[in-house]
């Protein structure tokens, strides 16, 4: 039955542009994420320093809104979220047992999308003109009165959104179709369950950013008036879309974080996680009460006691899954034997830690209070306890848990443990002041005070603490330079792990799985080891189908990326007569939406027959 | 499991979920539509929202012409069901009928963009433009989008007249004709609520 | 319809039930016309008030897409789980917005 189909297969670069291995694309998620966090930290570390004493004149006021805009957008859009697609593709077929994910060549073109989109965003750093309305974009702000950069953040992130949904739905079908016989729902892995659930979140959120950008895009560039008063609109329709996306958008983030501690966790406490159905309740409910609390960004903006009272109680009503979660991780690691390497550490940490985010959050969603607490550094303070305590923190740990299944290589652990000393000061001693500082008065996105407020001291206290968590990070670059350089030795179970990916060597082969695994409980890898025993396979040895590499993908996002500056340089005043021709018109737009619909008919009319590989070969590679 | 075990031999009874892929692309495809129900609701919602905020320009009450809008929905109505005859005729494994079906689909799709287009120029000669008002917008917003679903659903059932010549039925294809005629059908539910909520609301006012 | 069961396949593949022919999708046909009809009579009728109008449009809007739905788009049939919770989530997130519209936005 196998057909041996002669399949061009690159190498170098060209492996790189047209690989839709999950595994390969894991990892360029992981590179492009990494370098926006490194590019929106280096953001942060300028805020910082511009506000180390009062009336500082380090960076001027519009730079300071571009940087603060562009430190929001980067750090949500461009690295936290594809951060956590990177572990979602690296990880979570091999959790569940697949060769592949259902859409592999989708799955290239959600990453190229994210990626330029992410370039659009970032292009005013060559060009000039950053957007600078703030990571939310408020209308009137944003639509009359910032210049090209609001364009280049609404055109960026419809671009990179695009590859997001696609993404979601990419998992949201691998985890229902493509499921080891016998892994149930029930038996899911809890990383691959919130995985889950975070695409159903993407799925129904997204399409709403899209909207409310292409809204943005119309008032700017064809004089609509959806958000302008002098034409009918309403500005505060912009607020309800975003937040209609971006409080989903929140738990989009945090639950793959806290996926990656609820592995973490029950590995290096050599127990089963404790309340394993609570978990997925938890989670589950977390994501559809997000849907019905976005109003709490907007409680100062006045609809009323009847809007305010509901939104509130909404909120606070997530406490109770989020607090259910906090529970069973404390149980998981009760009269566990805990083992603190580097990974731990960070789940560990986590824990109290998000904590503190999640009751100044209880604290925000009182109305009359948040009257006191809206738009000062309160607020800051909260969403990074939130961000960096719960988010980062679950990210790095996921990095040193799965570095060696995904590199074969294992990050080193005492430089772990000195990034992770030097990067949790930092991060307590920049934003634990900051609650106080809101408190005491100081609001946020200004880019300087007055002196003899009270407010010099911390102020510099949490810039100091920006500096550890600079040097955290410079350690865990060097950590991550020196492990690329040692060899390949990491055995395929370097933690005595119990879910499925550390059943097969470090790092995979390209089809996962020689055998598709026979599942027959949770933690199927645990339950053979205590046996003594290994994971039986569920089928005998056959020839292996693969996907084959393609270019359209990055063709593609190309022709995106093309037709996006196209549309925002249409209406834009060169200085160069021969520039002025080509772009000041539709020429780049409608080449770009060709490249585009080219890339799109060639992959409908081309099949793609992949290739197998046969019995011989996959012995060969014992 | 591969995509093409099928090649000339008898087609399973249901081709568009028979191998692996298939499956995934329907799936997908239904998630899809959730999200698209999602991008049409905002869209709705924008509408709902500003659809009183005329300033000085007409209302939908003075622009819109029923009959028009009735002729429309009947074209897109009757296309949605062209394209179940086409589903019919993949299930009794009859290629030219697919083609003959999803053909007249189209052409009623194009006889219902081109009613649109009709439209929208003559309410651009009426001053109901996307920059006059909030109105103008939110209109032009909604149901362009709906519009703009309609010809990329032309451009593609097009192409896949096409390549069932080219091609035939196969366990590779099938799944794509089922796909493509979900969205057409989707494309007919989101316009029942259009005529709905922007037309006859319009009209009552 | 018979040689349902003839096709072997390593798959284990969920069998719909059998095709059920054109009848039921003409019915679905017949039904959505005369909705459409209904609705546009009912709002030339000067006699109805605006309010019965509205709601009544609604409503027949909605019988006709869950009959479009459930006839044409097979939602009716079995192993459509995951397409129902997709499109009633994301009409669940459509009501929530029109709520925000009619209710939050201006006021």
């Amino acid at each position: 039955m196998a057909h041996a189909h002669t399949v061009k297969r690159y190498s170098g670069l060209m492996d790189w542009l047209t690989t839709v291995d999950h595994k390969k694309i894991g990892i360029l998620y992981l590179l492009a994420g990494g370098f926006f966090f490194l590019v929106g930290g280096l953001e942060a570390l300028l805020i910082r320093i511009q506000l180390i004493q009062p009336l500082n004149g380090f960076v001027d006021g519009q730079t300071f809104n571009e940087l603060i805009t562009m430190h929001g957008t980067t750090m949500i859009f461009l690295a936290a979220m594809p951060l956590i697609f990177a572990f979602m593709n690296a990880v979570v077929p091999l959790q569940i047992g697949a060769r592949d994910v259902a859409f592999p060549f989708l799955n290239a073109v959600g990453f190229w999308t994210f990626f330029f989109g992410g370039l659009i965003v970032n292009v005013g750093w060559l060009y000039g003109g950053n957007p600078d309305a703030g990571w939310t974009n408020y209308a009137p702000l944003s639509t009359g009165f910032s210049g090209i950069g609001a364009d280049y953040y609404a055109i960026g992130l419809q671009i990179a959104g695009i590859g997001t949904l696609v993404g979601g739905i990419n998992f949201l079908v691998t985890i229902i179709n493509m499921r080891a016989p016998g892994m149930t729902y029930m038996r899911m892995p809890m990383f691959t369950w919130t995985v889950f659930v975070t695409s159903f979140i993407i799925l129904f959120a997204f399409p709403a950013l899209a909207v409310g950008l292409v809204l943005i895009s119309f008032d700017r560039l064809f004089d609509a008036n959806f958000f302008n008063v002098a034409g009918g609109g309403n500005p505060v329709l912009w607020e309800h879309i975003f937040w209609i996306f971006g409080h989903p958008e929140v738990y989009i983030l945090i639950l793959p974080a806290f996926g990656i501690i609820s592995e973490i966790l029950p590995t290096f406490a050599k127990k089963r996680i404790f309340g394993y159905s609570s978990m997925i309740f938890a989670t589950v409910l977390i994501a559809f009460l997000g849907f019905m609390v976005w109003v709490h960004h907007m409680f100062t903006v006045g609809l009323g006691p009847l809007g305010n009272a509901l939104f509130s109680v909404s909120t606070m009503l997530i406490a109770v899954p989020t607090g259910i979660k906090i529970f069973n991780w404390i149980f998981t690691f009760w009269g566990g034997r805990i083992e603190f390497t580097t990974a731990n550490l960070y789940a560990l940490a986590f824990v109290p830690t998000f904590v503190m985010g999640g009751v100044t959050g209880v604290m925000l969603a009182s109305p009359a209070a948040d009257f006191q607490y809206h738009d000062s550094y309160f607020v800051v303070a909260h969403f990074h306890y939130v961000i960096v305590g719960g988010i980062v923190l679950g990210l790095f740990g996921g990095a040193h848990y799965w570095w060696p299944k995904m590199f074969g290589r294992k990050l080193s652990e005492s430089l772990g443990k000195v990034t992770f000393v030097l990067f949790y000061t930092g991060f307590q001693l920049t934003f634990f002041v900051q609650h106080l500082l809101g408190l005491w008065g100081m609001p946020r996105r200004v880019y300087t005070y007055l002196p003899g407020q009270g407010w010099d001291n911390l102020n510099l206290v949490s810039t100091i603490g920006a500096f550890f968590m600079t040097a955290g990070t410079i350690v865990l670059l060097i950590n991550i330079v020196l492990t690329t350089m040692k060899p390949k030795d990491q055995p395929a179970d370097p933690w005595d792990g119990r879910t499925l990916e550390w059943t097969i060597p470090s790092p995979p082969q390209e089809y996962n799985f020689k055998q598709l695994p026979l599942v027959k409980s949770l933690d199927p890898l645990w339950e053979a080891k205590m046996k003594g025993e290994e994971v039986p396979a569920a089928e005998p040895l056959g020839p292996i189908h693969m996907p084959s590499p393609s270019i359209l993908p990055f063709t593609m996002s190309v022709g995106l990326f093309i037709a996006g500056l196209g549309i925002m340089y249409a209406n834009h005043d060169f200085v160069n007569q021969s520039v002025e021709k080509f772009f000041h018109s539709m020429i780049p737009v409608y080449a770009g939406l060709a490249i585009i619909l080219i890339s799109m008919f060639l992959r409908s009319v081309i099949d793609d027959h992949g290739y197998h590989i046969e019995v011989e070969e996959l012995q060969k590679e014992v | 499991m591969s995509s093409h075990d099928h090649h000339g031999g008898a087609l399973p009874a249901h081709p568009e979920t028979a191998t692996l892929e298939g499956k995934n692309k329907v799936l997908g495809f239904w998630l899809f539509l959730g999200g698209e129900t999602v991008l049409f609701g905002t869209l709705f919602a924008t509408f709902i929202a500003l659809r009183n905020q005329v300033l000085d320009g007409k209302s939908g009450e003075e622009l819109f012409s029923l009959a028009i809008v009735a002729a429309a929905t009947i074209l897109l109505l009757t296309s949605s069901l062209f394209s179940v005859l086409a589903v019919q005729a993949m299930n009794r494994q009859d290629v030219k009928g697919i083609q003959f079906w999803l053909a007249i689909t189209v052409l009623f799709g194009a006889g219902f963009l081109g009613l649109e287009i009709y439209e929208f120029v003559h309410y651009v000669h009426e001053g109901h433009t996307i920059a006059a008002n909030a109105f103008g917008s939110s209109f032009y917003a909604l149901v362009g989008f709906h519009g703009a679903h309609v010809a990329f659903g032309l451009l593609w059932i097009t192409l896949l007249i096409i390549q069932l010549s080219k091609k035939g039925l196969t366990t590779v294809t099938a799944p794509k004709v089922y796909v493509a005629s979900l969205y057409w059908h989707f494309i007919d539910v989101v316009w029942v609520f259009i005529f709905t909520v922007v037309y006859l609301m319009g009209k009552v006012g | 319809m018979a040689n349902h069961e003839q096709v072997q396949s390593s798959e284990r593949i969920k069998r719909g039930p059998a095709h059920e022919g054109p009848r039921n999708h003409f019915i679905a046909f017949g039904i959505s016309m005369a909705l459409t009809l209904l609705a546009f009579v009912a709002v030339a009728t000067p006699e109805f008030g605006n309010t019965f109008k509205v709601g009544f449009i609604i409503i027949l809007a909605l019988i006709q897409a869950f009959v479009q739905l459930a006839f044409w788009m097979h939602m009716k049939d079995r192993g459509h789980i995951f397409p129902i919770v997709g499109l009633a989530t994301g009409f669940f997130v459509f009501l929530t917005a029109l709520f925000m519209a009619v209710k939050l936005l201006w006021w």
